[in-house]
């Protein structure tokens, strides 16, 4: 059900498909949720710099400050920064949505209809110092039919290599054949 | 157009090569040479002699800074993943197709993103 690859950085990373029905899937890539040892790591770090600036200026308020931002920081990490799963769900009738769950249970979403999405492709791109393959949702352009008006990359937090992406990309493709093949009435 | 040595290009580097000692002299002069001399020799619009050392460091410091400058510069202009320029640019939306000839190479052109996806992905192992 569950198969395991690589992340562009070398993270593991699960890949789950689910078909809900002939025209309806779902992918969903999970990364691995946050380890005790970078937390413990990170906490540590933070309080002994605390220690070592109470030392210098004996003010006993840098203690209470570090353990109020180590606090605080883990909260915001969690909210808004750190992803655990990001999952593509294809309906070849309605369109694509795509979810982003974070670590602290919320969940953003992004729905495109049937009708504006061109194409799912795997491109390649500089990104940081490396060439990384991306998949991406091509846009249709109203005015020019075979042009793109805008590119959507998917996955973006959790960076699969690319043997997922073929896997991801097949699975998509199938789905849009089928939208393709019965053309929408509007 | 072409880099053959010229008589004009030689004396260009004559000239180049003697104002360029003379220049680096009188650099030594004005920096090591005391005021009162120079004052005495009737020589007394120079700039400050803190110049002389100031200068060197500057051009130092802007040639470690445009190392850094230039990654920047760099990393600045490279299309993000969500531009259309990673996948198309205004030649490609403005080629023309050629006419396919029979037994003939076809003629270059940029193959459509989609259609390149298709031919490396979707075949079977």
């Amino acid at each position: 059900e569950e198969q395991r690859y690589f992340s562009a950085s070398g993270a593991p990373l699960w890949l789950r498909r689910r078909q809900h029905s002939a025209s309806c899937r779902e992918l969903a890539v999970r990364g691995p949720r946050l380890q005790l040892r970078s937390l413990s790591a990170a906490t540590s770090a933070v309080w002994l710099a605390a220690y070592g600036l109470f030392v210098l200026c004996q003010n006993s308020m840098v203690l209470s400050a570090a353990i109020f931002i180590t606090l605080i920081g883990l909260i915001i990490y969690l909210h808004f920064v750190k992803i655990d799963q990001e999952s593509l769900l294809v309906i070849s009738s309605l369109g694509i949505q795509v979810t982003s769950s974070y670590a602290s249970g919320k969940e953003s979403t992004t729905f495109t209809e049937m009708g504006q999405v061109k194409d799912v492709v795997i491109s390649e791109a500089i990104h940081m110092q490396k060439v990384i393959y991306y998949l991406c949702i091509l846009l249709r352009d109203p005015a020019d039919p075979q042009g793109v008006s805008e590119v959507v990359p998917l996955f973006q937090s959790s960076k699969p290599r690319l043997d997922c992406l073929i896997e991801v990309y097949r699975s998509c493709q199938e789905i849009l054949e089928q939208s393709k093949a019965t053309p929408q009435s509007s | 157009n072409s880099p053959a040595p010229l008589p004009e290009r030689a004396i260009y580097g004559f000239a180049l090569f003697l104002g360029s000692w003379f220049g680096f002299l009188l650099y030594l002069i004005w920096a090591y040479v005391p005021e009162t001399w120079l004052f005495s020799l009737g020589l007394t619009y120079w700039p400050q002699k803190y110049w002389a050392v100031a200068v060197p460091v500057y051009l130092l410091v802007a040639i470690g800074f445009g190392y850094v400058l230039l990654f920047g510069i760099n990393m600045m202009s490279t299309a993000p993943l969500n531009s259309t320029h990673t996948v198309t640019d205004n030649y490609a939306k403005k080629q023309q197709q050629k006419k396919f000839q029979v037994e003939a190479i076809p003629a270059l052109r940029d193959i459509p993103i989609s259609e390149v996806n298709r031919m490396f992905f979707l075949p079977e192992k």
